[in-house]
């Protein structure tokens, strides 16, 4: 990605700077953040190489009231909250009335470029409720006239469980999931299942609902969890061979980078691209650096929505950089990872 | 196969070698990789690992094979021949041994005396079953019959010695299918093992090598019908009380010393905690002592500090390894552990316990610690190096403090310590007198009757001839 000549972003930029940091449309939050930033938003931040200038606000989405979050111009619109994960304490809020669906309309385009079927119904086994993931999901199903099922799913239940080390209750509940799953796909007709690379796992090693998955479901997509190379190509090529299997890289935060359609030489076999419009996924080293293309960093988000602005986010990812496809104007992201500084990377063993 | 190693001592100059899944007899070769650290520094090996999926598939494979029929002992005691002698998948011994020493840190004389128990105990397993079964003829039409209670089994292995996996080969003789998570930092050996059985002769369908995170090791163990765990209180915990999984994990093996400490029991209380670096869940981690403990505690930490420092690879080395890293977590603990206890060897050992070799490798030294009573925390602990915590024990205290032993070395003339000690679940093997704690011959049981948990009777009974019929 060449942020100089990426010249739409940047026009997008210098509108939604104005539009977050005038007394009449912006958010409280951000309007009281103005005179301690040290700088003038709406003059000087011009492009997207200004949008580092600001302070990664994030971890205060924990506790800000949600109605400080909506933009004044917006506060006669219907919105709603939704979570980050929240493993412990307080999750990550953010609000949303309009801006998610636009961009879901565009990541639809995106998931049938790469293999779902236009038509049909789904079946999300994953998180719903505060997660933004199970509305992504029942918007997918409603752009193409699908029917959305689901199944409950409480996924800091099962995080509190293995943490606690209760990992025979995390398995009791996955299969619970599971056979609420297997009824489903027994008397309904599912085109697409949307789910996790877990949950993917749990499946394969039930036979019948193996079996019932990789007969009559014609796109997996997989997202929540990252997904190792050699996992993906047995999901590919021993347990759905004539399935489509599509990631989606995502979280509440950033919104969703679905997986792009493989072109010539891609060295690896999964590339998420983030909604260009609004969105930029960059990776950066340790000084905040872009890493070259081919190279590992840390994932950077900068939002910048007409309803929520995220600038300078640090996530807890890391990925490999992947020049933008044809015609594009946004890096890709490969072998995305949870990140680990480097000194943690040698697996700490006990005595044995 | 990957180029062999150098042999001399030095981080290798080549593209370490690949390793990855072998399964039915075929090489899978992983997507995942893990660099394998040699102690030297650098990597070793690079390492496939098998993810979940890759997992279940071997599973699904073996299983939809698994047959239950015994290996003939013969194939086995061939397979054994090759592993200790033989150029195995472009392997020769020697190279074996080096591989198994800079991944581990064993000696290379500890790793050739482990060849030689493996295939010792290979060549025994027909003998240790008669020795481990009931006899099975009951006259008269009445019979049982010893079969497999499942028909396929995992074994997670690891990395602290490689003699170990002589089980899995075992569940091989008694008719399993077999699925192995090598140890984490010693694959060699499970890979030339399986390499020698195929070459044999072994049905290929019969096993399945996975190095793979523990997590999926756990899976495997979850998934088969019988299988083995060894590790730390960590890997092995959640393994504890289940019938299906035989649990080795730290021995925390003890001497009752209530006899006066002549030379030869220091020598044989330092072997028992000294040999193979003290890597062996049987070797000595804590004397008990009805004599001066401080004093006892003195002359061990003298005696043991008389080993050599010497790279792993020497012939006269004795004492383990490690890289860098790893020297740098004992070194933590052990600043721990003195905190609460004193320590006994800091002034026979000048140059500290984690010491630095010319080779990049770091030598741990032995360490004698002693506490101020009996039931103190401390004592049961177990490094994988020769480390020793002196207590004080009195007949007041009884058997509570010599619980959780995998081996229990009574030095006394108090039959009813004996007595106490065998009747003592948590106690497993008592040993009397100056014999070292892995002393064994068929039909002593290690940890219980393996072959029962592999084996279980079904009765046979045979209409009688009519004629002799009343």
């Amino acid at each position: 990605m060449s942020d100089a000549t990426d010249t739409a972003f940047d026009a997008h930029i210098r509108t939604l700077m104005a539009w977050h940091f005038q007394e009449e449309t912006g958010s409280p939050f951000w309007l009281d953040k103005r005179a301690g930033l040290g700088f003038d938003p709406v003059t000087e931040v011009v492009s997207a190489a200004d949008l580092t200038r600001f302070p990664d606000v994030s971890a205060e989405l924990r506790t800000v009231p949600a109605r400080a979050l909506i933009p004044r111009a917006l506060a006669d619109l219907p919105f709603r909250v939704y979570d980050s994960g929240g493993t412990t304490g307080s999750p990550k809020r953010i609000v949303d009335s309009a801006a998610r669906s636009r961009m879901l309309a565009w990541a639809r385009e995106r998931l049938l470029a790469v293999g779902v079927p236009a038509e049909g119904n789904w079946l999300h086994l994953a998180p719903s409720g505060p997660h933004v993931i199970g509305f992504d999901v029942a918007r997918y199903a409603a752009l193409g006239g699908g029917i959305f099922y689901t199944v409950d799913l409480d996924p800091r239940w099962v995080k509190r469980l293995l943490a606690e080390g209760r990992s025979d209750e995390a398995d009791a509940y996955v299969q619970h999931l599971l056979d609420q799953a297997e009824t489903i796909l027994e008397t309904q007709d599912v085109a697409v299942l949307n789910s996790t690379p877990p949950l993917l796992e749990a499946i394969c090693a039930r036979p019948r609902l193996h079996k019932l998955v990789r007969t009559q479901v014609r796109a997996i997509i997989w997202a929540g969890t990252s997904i190792s190379a050699e996992s993906l190509r047995q999901l590919n090529e021993v347990f759905f061979p004539d399935t489509a299997i599509i990631g989606i890289y995502g979280n509440s935060l950033m919104g969703v980078a679905p997986q792009r359609p493989a072109a010539p030489g891609d060295a690896y076999p999964c590339v998420f691209e983030p909604h260009p419009r609004t969105t930029r996924l960059q990776l950066v080293d340790e000084a905040g650096d872009l890493v070259p293309y081919g190279a590992r960093g840390r994932v950077r988000l900068h939002l910048v929505a007409e309803e929520m602005f995220l600038p300078n986010v640090m996530e807890r990812d890391s990925a490999v950089r992947i020049e933008p496809s044809a015609g594009g104007h946004v890096d890709g992201l490969a072998d995305v990872q949870t990140f680990r500084a480097l000194d943690d990377v040698r697996i700490i063993e006990g005595v044995y | 196969m990957g180029a062999a190693l150098p042999l001399a001592a030095g981080p290798p100059a080549v593209a370490p070698l690949a390793i990855d899944p072998l399964v039915s007899g075929r090489s899978v070769a992983s997507a995942d990789r893990a660099p394998l650290p040699s102690v030297l520094g650098g990597d070793l090996a690079d390492v496939g690992t098998a993810p979940r999926l890759l997992a279940l598939a071997a599973l699904n494979e073996i299983r939809d094979l698994a047959d239950g029929r015994p290996v003939d002992a013969g194939l086995l005691a061939e397979a054994a021949r090759q592993f200790a002698e033989g150029t195995v998948g472009g392997e020769t011994p020697g190279a074996y041994v080096t591989r198994v020493a800079h991944a581990t840190g064993l000696t290379a004389t500890a790793v050739r005396q482990a060849v030689h128990d493996l295939v010792t105990e290979i060549a025994e397993l027909p003998a240790t079953t008669a020795a481990e079964l009931p006899p099975t003829g009951l006259g008269d039409g009445f019979a049982t019959r010893w079969v497999p209670r499942g028909r396929v089994f995992a074994a997670v292995m690891a990395s602290n010695h490689p003699t170990p996996n002589a089980a899995w080969v075992q569940a091989l003789f008694h008719g399993y299918s077999v699925l192995i998570k090598p140890g984490s930092r010693d694959p060699f050996t499970a890979l030339r093992l399986l390499r020698a059985l195929l070459a044999a002769g072994l049905p290929p369908a019969k096993a399945a090598f996975l190095p793979c995170s523990r997590a999926t090791g756990e899976f495997l163990l979850g998934a088969a019908d019988r299988g083995i765990v060894y590790g730390g209180d960590q890997a092995v915990r959640k393994w504890q009380g289940r019938a299906s999984v035989a649990v080795r994990g730290p021995g925390r093996t003890k001497a009752v010393l209530d006899a006066d400490l002549d030379d030869a029991v220091l020598g044989h209380l330092a072997r028992s905690a000294s040999v193979d670096g003290g890597t062996r869940c049987t070797n000595l981690s804590a004397v008990l002592t009805t004599r001066p403990v401080a004093q006892v505690a003195d002359r061990l930490a003298e005696r043991l500090s008389a080993l050599p420092s010497l790279p792993a690879t020497d012939g006269n080395a004795t004492l383990l390894v490690a890289d860098r890293a790893r020297g740098e977590q004992i070194r933590a603990r052990l600043a721990e552990l003195r905190t609460e206890l004193t320590d006994h060897s800091a002034r026979f050992e000048p140059g500290g316990t984690v010491v630095p070799l010319p080779d990049g490798s770091v030598l741990l030294r032995p360490v004698v610690l002693s506490a101020d009573r009996a039931d103190h925390p401390a004592v049961g602990t177990e490094l994988p190096f020769p480390f020793v915590v002196v207590a004080p024990w009195s007949p007041a205290d009884g058997i509570a403090p010599l619980r959780d032993s995998l081996v229990l070395n009574l030095l006394t003339d108090r039959e009813e310590l004996v007595d106490a000690a065998l009747r003592e679940p948590s106690v497993r093997k008592v040993t009397r007198g100056t014999v070292l704690p892995w002393t064994a011959v068929p039909g002593i049981p290690h940890d219980d009757n393996y072959t029962q948990f592999l084996l279980e009777p079904k009765g046979v009974v045979a209409a009688r001839e009519p004629a002799a019929r009343p």
